[in-house]
C-alpha cells in the first residue's frame, strides 16, 4: 500500500490559502468512490444471478469494480492527508472558470439533438453551433469577430457536407437547405 | 527481404502514392493544430478511408497521417511552446527558445531531418526484427499474453504521469469501459444498464475524440488565458541551407543517440515515447560540449528528444504488429484502425497477410521520405494554421470531434456518450489524471480478461498455469517489478525538466 499511496515530491508548493483547501479534489473523489461503488453493486448483484467461475464473464467485473472502489478511497484520503497536489494548485488559479466549459458543453448537447432530432440539418447546425462556441471562447464582442466567425462557420459546415457526401460517401442530414 | 521488396512494389504505385501523400498532408495539417496530439489526429482521420476499398491504400494513409501528425506535433512545440502530447515536451523545452531567437528554421530542420533519420533507421531495424519476432509470439500461448497484457498495462501506468493512485485509477476506468457491452466468450451482457446501444461496447474513437479533443477543449475553455498565443516568427530564409555546417556537426550524434534510446523503449512495454524523449534531453542537457547553451536554444536538445520521439514509433509498432499488443495510445488507435480493416495484428499477420505488413512497413519507409520533401519547403502553411485564431481553432475543433463519432457511429449515443467522456476527460486533466491508461485499458483489458479465461478454461480452473512456463513467469515479474521501481528512471528524466520554467502541457498522448 506504500507503493499505491506514493507521491511524487511536486516541485514548488503554495502555502495554505486562506479559507482552507479548494473543494474540487474532494468533491471529485466523493463522486469517483460513489460511482465505483455504484457499479460495484451492479457487478455484485449480475454476479449473485449467474454465479462466479474463474473462467467465466462475471469475475472481470468484480474485480475492476472492487480495485476501482479501493483506489477511489486511496484517491479519498490523499486529497483529504493534507498533500498538496498539482491538482490543487490548478484549482487555486484565479482564472480559473467553470462558467464557459459548462456553456460550451451545453452548446454541444443542444448541437447534438438539433442534428437528431430535427430537420434542421447538418450546415445550418454546425455553422450555429460554431458561432455559439467561437463566441464563449473568444473575449471580444467585436462585429469584425463575429463576422469573420459567421463566415467561417458557412464555409466551413458546407466544406464538410459537399466533402463527406460527394466523396467520402458518407451521409450527414441534409436538412432545410436544398442540397 | 524479397518480402520487402513486394512491400516496395505494392506501395510504389501512383494511386498508392497520392494516398501517401494525401496522409502525410492532411496529417501535418490535423497535427500542427495546438493541442491535438497523434493519437486524435488519427482517430479524426478515420472516416477518410472508410470509403477505401483496398487496406492496403488505408494502411499507407495512416502510416502518412501517424508521420504527419508527429512532425506537425514537433512544429507546433517549436513554434508556439505547446506540445499536443507528452512525447513532444522535450523538444519544446528548446525548440522553442531557438525560434525566440531567430533559429526556428534550424530547429524545425534538425527536427525534421532527425525525424527521417530516427524514422528510416527503426523501420530498418523494425524490418529486420519483425518476422523473427514474429515466428517467437508464435510460441506464446493464452497465460503469456494475459502475463504480456498485464506487464504492458502496469509499466504504462507506472512510468506515466505523477502519482501512482491516480493513474491506476485511470487505468480502472479504461478497464471498466472495456468491460461494457457483450462478452466475447459467452455474448453475456456487462454494464449496458438496458440499452441496445451499448451492446457492442464501448468504441475506442468515441473514447479518444472524448478524452483528448472534448476534453481538451473543455479544459483550455476554463482557462482563457493560459495559452501562449504569440507564434515565433520564421526568421527570412538564406536559400536552401536550413542548417549550417555547425548545425549538422552538433545535430548528428544527437539524433542517432535518440534513436538508439527511442527504439528500445518504444518496443518494450514502455509508456510510449515519453521516457526516451526526455531520457534524450537529459542525455544531451549533460553530455553536451554546449551545455551551458541549454535553456536558451541549444539544437541538440531539439535534435535528440525529436528523434527519440520518431525511433520510439517504430519500436511501437514491433509489439504491435506481432503480437497485437498496443504500448502507447497512438498504437491503440492505430490497432483499431487495422479491425476497422479485418486486419488483425499478431504471429499470424505474417503468415497469412504477409504482403500488407511488409507494405506498411514500406509506407513507413515511403511516408518518412515524402515528409521530409514535402514539409520544410511547405513550413510558411503550417505557420499560417498556427495563426489561427484560438476561439476558430477550438469551435472547428469541436466540430470536427463530433463530425468524427457522427461519421463512425452514424448515432448520436454515440456522440452524447462522446461528450460524456469529455467532461470526464475535462476533471482528469484538471485533476492531474492521466489519459494515456484510460486508453490502453479500454483495449488492452479486453484482450487480457479473454486470454485469461481461455488459459484458466484450458487448465481446467488450476492457476499454475501462470507460473508453469518460464516465460509467462518472466513477463509477470517484469510488470510486478514495473510497479515497484518506477521511481528511479522518472525521478532522473523529470528532476531535470524541472530546471526550465514551467511548460503548458496542452495534450497529452503516449
Amino acid at each position: 500500500m506504500t507503493a499505491l499511496t506514493h507521491e511524487r515530491p511536486e516541485g514548488t508548493v503554495p502555502p495554505a490559502a486562506p479559507g482552507g483547501r479548494p473543494l474540487g479534489p474532494r468533491i471529485t473523489a466523493a463522486v469517483v468512490v460513489l460511482a465505483g461503488a455504484g457499479l460495484l453493486v451492479r457487478a455484485i448483484r449480475d454476479a449473485a444471478q449467474s454465479g462466479v467461475t474463474v473462467d467465466g464473464p462475471r469475475l472481470a467485473p468484480l474485480i475492476v469494480t472492487g480495485g476501482w472502489v479501493v483506489l477511489a478511497a486511496a484517491y479519498t484520503i490523499q486529497t483529504w492527508a493534507g498533500k498538496y497536489t498539482e491538482a490543487e494548485r490548478v484549482e487555486r488559479a484565479p482564472r480559473a472558470s467553470w462558467l464557459v466549459p459548462a456553456g460550451l458543453l451545453a452548446a454541444l448537447v443542444g448541437y447534438a439533438l438539433v442534428l437528431e432530432y430535427t430537420v434542421v440539418g447538418y450546415v445550418p447546425a454546425t455553422a450555429a453551433f460554431f458561432v455559439a462556441a467561437a463566441r464563449l471562447l473568444g473575449d471580444r464582442p467585436v462585429r469584425a469577430v463575429i463576422l469573420r466567425d459567421v463566415v467561417v462557420a458557412l464555409g466551413l459546415s458546407f466544406a464538410i457536407y459537399l466533402a463527406f457526401t460527394r466523396f467520402l460517401d458518407i451521409q450527414l442530414p441534409a436538412g432545410v437547405l436544398p442540397l | 527481404m524479397s518480402a520487402l521488396l513486394d512491400g516496395f512494389a505494392a506501395v510504389l504505385t501512383p494511386e498508392n502514392l497520392l494516398f501517401a501523400v494525401i496522409g502525410v498532408t492532411v496529417g501535418t495539417l490535423v497535427g500542427v493544430l495546438p493541442g491535438i496530439g497523434p493519437a486524435l489526429t488519427i482517430a479524426l482521420l478515420l472516416p477518410l478511408t472508410f470509403n477505401l476499398d483496398s487496406p492496403t491504400g488505408a494502411l499507407i494513409m495512416f502510416a502518412g497521417i501517424y508521420a504527419g501528425a508527429m512532425y506537425g506535433g514537433s512544429t507546433t512545440s517549436i513554434l508556439l511552446n505547446t506540445p499536443g502530447e507528452s512525447a513532444s515536451v522535450a523538444t519544446s523545452i528548446e525548440g522553442y527558445q531557438m525560434a525566440r531567437r531567430g533559429r526556428a528554421r534550424a530547429a524545425l530542420a534538425t527536427a525534421a531531418i532527425g525525424s527521417f533519420v530516427a524514422g528510416t533507421i527503426s523501420t530498418v531495424l523494425l524490418s529486420v526484427l519483425a518476422a523473427p519476432m514474429a515466428r517467437f509470439a508464435v510460441m506464446f500461448r493464452a497465460a503469456d499474453y494475459f502475463a504480456l497484457a498485464v506487464l504492458a498495462l502496469v509499466a504504462v501506468t507506472a512510468l506515466v504521469g505523477r502519482s501512482m493512485v491516480r493513474g491506476l485509477l485511470s487505468l480502472t476506468l479504461g478497464l471498466f469501459l472495456g468491460l461494457v457491452g457483450i462478452d466475447s466468450l459467452t455474448g453475456q451482457a456487462r454494464f449496458t444498464f438496458g440499452s441496445v446501444n451499448l451492446l457492442d461496447g464501448v468504441n475506442i474513437v468515441v473514447v479518444i475524440v472524448g478524452l483528448f479533443a472534448i476534453g481538451e477543449t473543455l479544459h483550455l475553455a476554463s482557462r482563457p488565458t493560459d495559452v501562449p498565443s504569440t507564434v515565433a516568427p520564421l526568421e527570412p530564409p538564406r536559400g536552401f541551407a536550413w542548417l549550417t555546417r555547425e548545425d549538422w556537426r552538433r545535430s548528428w550524434r544527437p539524433w542517432l543517440r535518440g534513436t538508439a534510446l527511442g527504439f528500445p523503449f518504444g518496443a518494450l512495454p514502455s509508456g510510449g515515447a515519453e521516457l526516451p524523449t526526455f531520457l534524450s534531453y537529459t542525455y544531451e542537457s549533460r553530455r553536451s560540449p554546449h551545455r551551458d547553451e541549454f535553456g536558451t536554444g541549444a539544437i541538440e536538445g531539439v535534435a535528440g528528444p525529436e528523434a527519440a520521439n520518431n525511433a520510439s514509433f517504430s519500436g511501437v509498432l514491433v509489439p504491435l504488429l506481432t503480437l497485437g499488443i498496443p504500448t502507447s495510445a497512438t498504437a491503440a488507435v492505430m490497432l483499431a484502425a487495422f479491425q476497422i480493416f479485418n486486419v488483425q495484428p499478431g504471429p499470424d499477420l505474417f503468415d497469412e497477410g504477409g504482403a500488407l505488413v511488409w507494405a506498411l512497413i514500406a509506407s513507413l519507409y515511403v511516408g518518412n521520405v515524402l515528409l521530409l520533401l514535402l514539409n520544410l519547403p511547405l513550413i510558411r502553411l503550417w505557420v499560417k494554421v498556427l495563426r489561427i485564431p484560438r476561439p476558430v481553432l477550438y469551435a472547428s475543433i469541436l466540430v470536427f470531434a463530433t463530425l468524427g463519432v457522427y461519421a463512425v457511429s452514424g448515432s448520436v449515443f454515440q456522440v452524447l456518450l462522446a461528450y460524456a467522456i469529455g467532461v470526464a476527460g475535462f476533471f482528469m486533466r484538471r485533476y492531474d489524471f492521466p489519459i494515456a491508461p484510460v486508453i490502453l485499458g479500454l483495449i488492452l483489458g479486453p484482450m487480457m480478461e479473454e486470454q485469461f479465461r481461455r488459459a484458466l478454461s484450458l487448465s481446467n480452473g488450476d492457476f499454475g498455469v501462470f507460473v508453469s512456463r518460464p516465460l509467462t513467469v518472466v513477463l509477470l515479474s517484469l510488470a510486478v517489478l514495473a510497479l515497484v521501481v518506477p521511481y528511479a528512471p522518472r525521478l532522473l528524466a523529470h528532476g531535470r525538466a524541472d530546471r526550465v520554467p514551467a511548460k503548458v502541457t496542452l495534450g497529452e498522448d503516449d
